[in-house]
This record gives C-alpha cells, structure tokens and sequence, in this order.
C-alpha cells in the first residue's frame, strides 16, 4: 500500500480508519463475523437491524436469489431477509464483545421500531452497551405493516417524528437510512435533518423482481409457490446509489454528512461514490459474493490510486465530481463531434456495422472483402453504440469535430409522397417550460 | 468417448461470441450447419431454435461436432481468438464451435426436443445405397421433404464409417444410434444386411420402384504394402481391424494386440485412430511407421499429439519394404528403409527419399496398415453404365451430385475418396436437393 496516504475519514465526530463499512445486512449478522471482517480491514461496522423481541422474526425460506448477466453470475442479488432474528440480549452482548477487542472500530447500531416507545427503547440499549452511533433503518423493503420500514422512508412526517424521538433519547449520532423506492430522496432527507439526524445514509435494496421461474411462473425466490416484490442490491443498482447521493450532496439545504452503499464492488465504485458526495461507504452485495477478503484491494486500489494523483487524504476526493454535474439543459450542444477508429487493431467483427445500422446513423458501411467497417463520418451521430460493443479496447475512440462541421440529415425514404403529406407548421409563441 | 460440455459451459462459451456480421464461422462450414446462426440463438437463451438450426442444416450435427477437424474449418477464423488479443477472457481461443454443436445435439436427445418434422408425404420413392453419413444425410433430406425413402447397408447395423471406421473412445455407440434414431425418425426405411450386388443391382434399383437412386457406399477396400494372394497372419488392413473394435470381434482382436509389439503404417487420421486404440488394448509397444516427417503427416495436430502423449513411438522417415514372415506364415517383422526428405511432390510435401543400404527390420507380431482406402473392387458392377473418374470412383457433377445415369446420383468417399463426414453430409444434402429438383421435374 502506498505510504504516505490517509484513508482515515471523520464522519459526525467518529474516526474511521478507512472510508468502509459493513453495511447493516447478513454480513454484519453476528460479533463473529464482524470480528473477521475487522481483521481483514473493515474500519467499522452497521450492525444487522435490532429488534426489540416484541415481534418474533422468522425469515422466509428460501431467502435471497440474483440475477446472472451472461456467463457472469450475479449482476444483482434479490433477498427478502428480514432484520435481525437473534433476541436483542444477544446482539447487545455482542456490542460489549466487539467494543473490548476493537475499540477503534466504530459501531453504528441499525435500529427499528413501530412506535416512538420501541425506537427510544432499541436507542437507548445501543447506547448503554458501547454503540457509537445509530443508524435509523427506515428503508428495508419487506415490511408490510404501515409505518414501519421504507413505509416510514415514503411517509415523511413519521420519519421526522421517529428520528425527533431517538435523539432526544440519545447523545450519540443518528443517521437515517433511505430507501431508493421514491422519486426525490432530499425531500425525506430533509424531514430526517429536521428530526434532528446528524447523517443520511442511501440507498437501502431498490424493490424489484429478480426472476420468475419458467416452469411455475413464481417469482424468485420461490417461497413455496409464492414470491414477493422484494430488495435487489448488487452492481446493477450501482447507477441509482450514485443518483441519490449526488442528488442529496447537491442540496445545499441538506448539508449532512452521507454514507454511500448500492453496488460497490471495487475502490473504483468507492471512488464514485467518493466522488458524487458520500463520506463513508458500505458494503454487502460485494461480501456476500466475494467475502470480506476485498476490503483489502479498496483500501490498496485506492490508496495507490490517491498517490498516483498526488491527493494525501480521502477526504480530498469528496464531492469533487458535484462541480462537474449539471442538469441536462446545461451542455454545449454548439460543439460535436464524431468517432474514429483505429482499424490497424479490427479484428473484423462487424458489430459496429449492426448496431450503426440498426439504432444509430447509418454510418458505418462494411467491406465485406477485408472485414473491415467504413466509416462515413458525416452521417455519425457519435451515440458511441460502436465504442460500446467493439470487442478490442480503445479502437474506437470520439474525437470533437471542428465548428464549422456539419452532420447530415437523416435521408427522408421517399420524397416522392410529398403531395399526400398533411402538415402545417406549429407557429404559437409560449415559454420555455411547461404551462398546464 | 470424451466428455462433452453442459449447459452452464456451453452458455459461457456462447456468450464469449462476437457475434459477427457476415459471420467468417458459417462460411467455414462445408454442410452449411450455421454456426453464427445456431450460437446467436443459444446467446439468447433460445435453445430449442439453436437445436432447430443444427439439425435442419446437418442432421448429423452431432456427430460433426465431435469428429470434426473444427480448428479449420469454423473455428479457423473465429474472430473471437483474435478479439481475445486484446481482451483477457478466452486467451487466444476460438468459440469451441464443434463443442457447443455437439453438446446442443445432445441436449436435445435429453431433453426430447425433435425438431424435424416428416413432409407431406408423397409418392416418388428414393433408394439410398450407403447408411454413412452422406446417405444418412441424403435420406434425411429427402425424407424432410416427404419422399419414402429406403437406405440398403450391406452390414448387420446403419452408420457406415461412423458405425465401423471410428474408435468408440472417439464415438460411441449409443451416441450414434441417438443421431441414427433422428434420421428414422423422419421415416427413413432402413434395410440392413442387404448389399446391393450382382451385375448391375445399383441401377436394377430403378427398374425396381425407386424413382431415384443415390450411391453412396464409401470406400470399404485397403491399399496393401504389396500386393498378397495369401494372408499374412499378423497383417491387418485399418479398414478390417477397426470394424474388428466395433462388431462381434472386439474380444478377438483384443487378445491379438495385448502384450504384442504393434506396428502400424501411415500418417493420417485412421493410422492416429489405429495406433491409440492399440496402446489401450494394452500393446507392448506401439510403432507409427511414416516415410516423412512429422508435419508432412496427414493427420490433424492434436491427433498426433495425443498419439505420442498416448506413448506411441513416432518412428518418422522409414519407408515399409517388405514383411518378415515365419513358420505358419506367421507375422516376425517389417522390413524398412531409412528415408531422407526431397523436393515435394505432387501432394506439395517433401517426397521421401529411401536411403540406400539403410534397410533394417523392425521385429513386430502385429501390422497394421493404414495407407489408404478405396472403392471395393467390384463396386462399378453394380452401375455398369455410371461414368467412373479413375481409381473406381464414381464421376459426378460437384454442384448437384448427378451421374452420367439420369436418374443416379453419388456422394461422398465413393465420389472424393476418403473425406471429412462433414463433407460427406455436403454431399448428401447437395444431392437430396438435386434430385428434389429432378423428380418435379
């Protein structure tokens, strides 16, 4: 590892020695597991979500599937696990356990209750055996009963009122977790800041549908002939973590420290979320198909990375991409520009010429005698659908078109129909926005 | 026989593919089996249409998907192996096309997917002399199109050199009579143990209530060492020995090779196929006699490979002389003469040239000679009139598999001499579609 770096990062007032977490999850479901995540260089942990023994737990059987992209096994996992099914006692004792052996890894407690009393109750017994900090699950996807899981996440004013009652009852932070499952998550992040939370962590499993059986037409996982609308989690919600962190790091009202979690796998993921707003990052997906064992090449990938840049310390990197996005009104559509390709490196493929043909500008010809694409560079609309698809690295490559190039317009099929058409142009002066 | 892929390998290999436009793999293909189109199809998770395509295109696509020099032919310009220049996945590997073929053909016995269907049945029959594979491929063809069609083989079960030529650890048995079973099922009539024979018997086929006749009957005789009026014992033909491993004989020809120092002659395929199966009778030791050198060997790469790993002995330029012959007329040794390499010849390898005074004799019980085969001699009797191109093969036109008799037509080793089964299905099929033509008219 590169010396001279510090991924040690500062998060509501706890050190954590490095930006990742144990995310609340299976993977955090015991003092021994998180014992041996600890070892291998997990700088702290969101203990799997307390209960308060009122309700008993049972999970579903069996409780998790994935979805395979190709030969490459899950792209995306779909659980419908419950929290915590130990009896608290046990989770408690396992709290004084990890905090005798590993007094510098902090650990954020996930709680739920259904009512204030219950989420006082389940605050204040973290807070009595040694938690650092609490996160308020408000986001898991398979509660049912109103008011209680990510039902509390879509129901503002009860996330307000859940994460007023826990820190009047508690000194130490609070950070409310989201759920993904809403259009715009900073409108309930903000009632949680109103609350009081001192951090928002994101995103919780995005619901979704990960398979159905052919045979039985169940969905996955086949709960003895029945499925449910449940948590998927994995590389493929990757894109939609990165949106709801960037959008929350972009409100300047919201101003909390964030947690980011949904599909990392590697310290380039890290890096993203890094990047778009998030302070602390958590794992499950990743652990659960790999093991704890990756810690290791995030904190090496990026530390070496950090040194490569010349940037010392993690939290350089926070939010630097936030200057760089923008809404989609703001780009320079003056400037265009179009693909090249190295053809010295084709190996004859073709798949540029179909997916040109197909879903883009007709661009791309093919010489069938050499194998090889042409390119007409006038009809490239540089969608890079043929960058996306050519099976040799960096052959194909965008290159900025000078101000005065032009792109032809796309080839009406028959001129000729000119005298059967009906149209007159739309002339009404209106505004530039939608006016109902 | 060696184990195929399953389904989750044969997925990952698929979905290595490329999937080319104006795929250099289908263009590879002699019998037009549409790899580009059949791995496309298992890419996306349609199955059944991949099974579809195969076996509308080469009935026995599974039998060519194993015994296939694929490294040549589709797999040669698989643009996967060179896209793997650039990409880690798959270092320099074709799309292992023959695997994925064979396991697709297989999957559709187990699962009991049959995707060929019978014609409406018409009324002109087809006679089909020959169960190998350019007339199993004939037969199915015509049968597709609803033609009742009857296949005579003159020994005791259907298959030709896939059922008498080919070693069962290569091909087995059962795996044959599944591909065979796909061919009756469409109707085909087979008639076993029934040899077409007598003067003239292949056109008297015309005259006997077949409206078409395809000839098909391979090339069953062996080229000798020297010519002989008696049998050496100790001597066998390639042709004679492996029908031995595969008919009634086996226990026999067993006991013949175990223990015994077993040379056989040649370097192509067949020699390849004789030599191992040797070693796994447990010969002593097994000699491989070719009067040039290694890379002048007929025999694909990876056979050769696996004869020597196999722990033949590669004994390269020695020419075969004469035998040694005890009491008994019992088999001692094989005469050689030592060979140096010359200008090539008309074959474009370098000729073998025997080195004078090197003869020496290699002691030996069992010979096996693998030099070559060719039509049975009294096969032009059967088609008198039918136009020969010389070595008694028959002469045909390539585009549509006619004879100079209206009427007949030929394919495979009878017309190219010993070929690829790959080919021989081309054959069967280019037929099949000719002679579709002539009985419309």
């Amino acid at each position: 590892m590169a010396a001279n770096i510090d991924l040690s990062v500062d998060f509501c007032g706890l050190r954590f020695k490095n930006p990742f977490l144990l995310s609340s999850s299976p993977v955090s479901n015991s003092a021994e597991m998180v014992e041996r995540a600890f070892q291998a260089g997990w700088s702290g942990v969101v203990f799997k979500t307390l209960n308060s023994d009122r309700l008993p737990i049972t999970h579903p059987s069996p409780r998790m599937h994935y979805v395979n992209y190709g030969g490459r096994p899950a792209m995306a996992y779909q659980n419908v696990e419950q929290i915590s099914d130990r009896p608290l006692r046990h989770n408690l004792l396992e709290f004084l356990y990890l905090k005798k052996h590993f007094p510098d890894r902090p650990i954020v407690a996930s709680i739920m209750g259904f009512f204030e009393d219950e989420w006082v109750y389940l605050a204040k017994a973290c807070e009595d055996n040694g938690v650092d900090m609490l996160e308020l699950n408000f986001s898991c996807p398979h509660m049912c009963i109103e008011g209680s899981g990510h039902k509390v996440g879509q129901a503002f004013h009860l996330l307000e009122r859940f994460t007023a009652a826990v820190k009047r009852a508690v000194s130490i932070p609070v950070m409310a977790k989201m759920t993904p499952n809403i259009t715009d998550m900073t409108e309930p992040a903000l009632y949680a800041k109103k609350g009081g939370a001192d951090a928002i962590s994101a995103i919780n499993t995005v619901r979704g549908i990960s398979e159905i059986g052919r045979e039985d037409w169940v969905p996955k996982p086949n709960v003895f002939g029945t499925g449910a609308i449940s948590g998927t989690s994995g590389p493929a919600v990757k894109p939609i973590g990165l949106n709801f962190i960037a959008s929350m790091a972009r409100c300047r009202e919201l101003a909390l420290p964030l947690s980011g979690m949904g599909g990392i796998e590697t310290w380039v993921d890290a890096l993203e979320y890094l990047l778009v707003g998030a302070t602390t990052l958590q794992v499950t997906s990743g652990i659960m198909h790999y093991g704890y064992r990756i810690v290791e090449d995030l904190v090496e990938g990026l530390s070496d990375y950090m040194a490569l840049k010349g940037i010392g310390r993690v939290s350089k990197l926070i939010g630097r991409s936030l200057p760089h996005l923008q809404e989609t009104d703001h780009f320079d559509l003056a400037r265009q520009g179009i693909v090249q390709y190295d053809l010295d490196r084709c190996i004859g493929c073709g798949q540029c010429h179909i997916v040109c043909s197909d879903a883009a500008g007709q661009a791309v010809e093919w010489d069938a005698k050499r194998r090889r694409p042409r390119l007409i560079e006038d009809k490239c609309l540089s969608c890079m659908l043929c960058q996306a698809v050519c099976p040799v690295p960096g052959l194909i490559t965008y290159k900025e078109m000078p101000s005065v190039w032009r792109r032809r317009e796309t080839a009406v099929r028959d001129e000729g129909l000119e005298n059967e058409l009906k149209h007159e142009p739309f002339t009404k002066e209106g505004p530039h926005e939608c006016v109902v | 026989m060696r184990k195929g892929l399953d389904l989750p390998q044969a997925i990952a290999e698929a979905d290595r593919c490329l999937l080319c436009h104006d795929a250099p793999c289908s263009k590879g293909c002699p019998a037009d089996t549409r790899p580009a189109e059949f791995i496309r199809k298992l890419r996306f998770r349609n199955i059944t249409g991949a099974i579809r395509t195969i076996k509308e295109n080469n009935i026995l696509g599974g039998a060519c998907g194993e015994l296939c020099p694929t490294y040549r032919l589709c797999e040669k310009a698989c643009s996967a192996r060179f896209a793997s220049q650039s990409r880690p996945e798959g270092a320099d590997r074709p799309i292992p096309i023959g695997k994925i073929q064979r396991f697709l053909v297989e999957h559709s016995w187990q699962i009991g997917f049959r995707p060929l269907q019978k014609g409406a049945a018409l009324s002109e029959a087809v006679a089909v002399v020959g169960s190998g594979p350019a007339g199993l491929s004939c037969a199915a063809e015509l049968a597709k199109s609803g033609y009742p069609v009857t296949v005579f083989e003159s020994r005791p079960e259907p298959g030709g050199v896939l059922r008498y030529g080919v070693v069962s650890y290569r091909f087995s048995l059962e795996f044959l009579r599944n591909e065979i079973r796909d061919v009756a099922d469409l109707g085909v009539e087979f008639k076993c143990n029934h040899p077409i024979e007598g003067p003239a018997g292949a056109e008297a086929l015309l005259k006997n209530g077949f409206r078409a006749v395809f000839l098909a009957p391979g090339t069953w005789a062996a080229d000798t060492l020297a010519p002989r009026t008696q049998p050496i014992k100790g001597v066998f033909s390639s042709i004679d020995y492996l029908a031995a491993l595969r008919d009634g004989r086996f226990r026999e020809m067993a006991d013949r090779i175990a223990g015994k120092t077993v040379a056989v002659i040649g370097g192509g395929s067949v020699a390849m196929d004789c030599v191992e199966s040797a070693v796994r009778l447990g010969a002593g030791d097994v000699y491989l006699i070719y009067r040039r050198s290694y890379v002048q060997m007929p025999a694909e790469p990876d056979e050769r490979i696996e004869a020597q790993q196999a722990g033949v002995h590669f004994l390269l330029l020695n020419q075969p002389v004469d035998y040694v012959i005890g009491r008994g007329r019992r088999l001692k040794g094989l005469k050689l003469v030592r060979t140096r390499l010359g200008a090539p010849d008309a074959s474009g390898r370098r000729s073998p040239k025997p080195i004078r005074g090197s003869e020496w004799v290699l002691d030996c019980d069992v010979v096996i000679e693998a030099i070559g085969n060719r039509p049975v001699s009294d096969s032009p009797s059967w088609y008198p009139r039918v136009k020969l191109a010389g070595n008694h093969l028959i002469q045909v036109n390539p585009r549509t598999g006619r004879t100079s008799v209206r009427g007949i037509f030929a394919g495979g080793d009878i017309v190219r001499g010993p070929a690829l089964v790959v080919q021989a299905v081309a054959d069967g099929k280019t037929a099949a579609r000719a002679i579709r033509r002539y009985l419309q008219g």
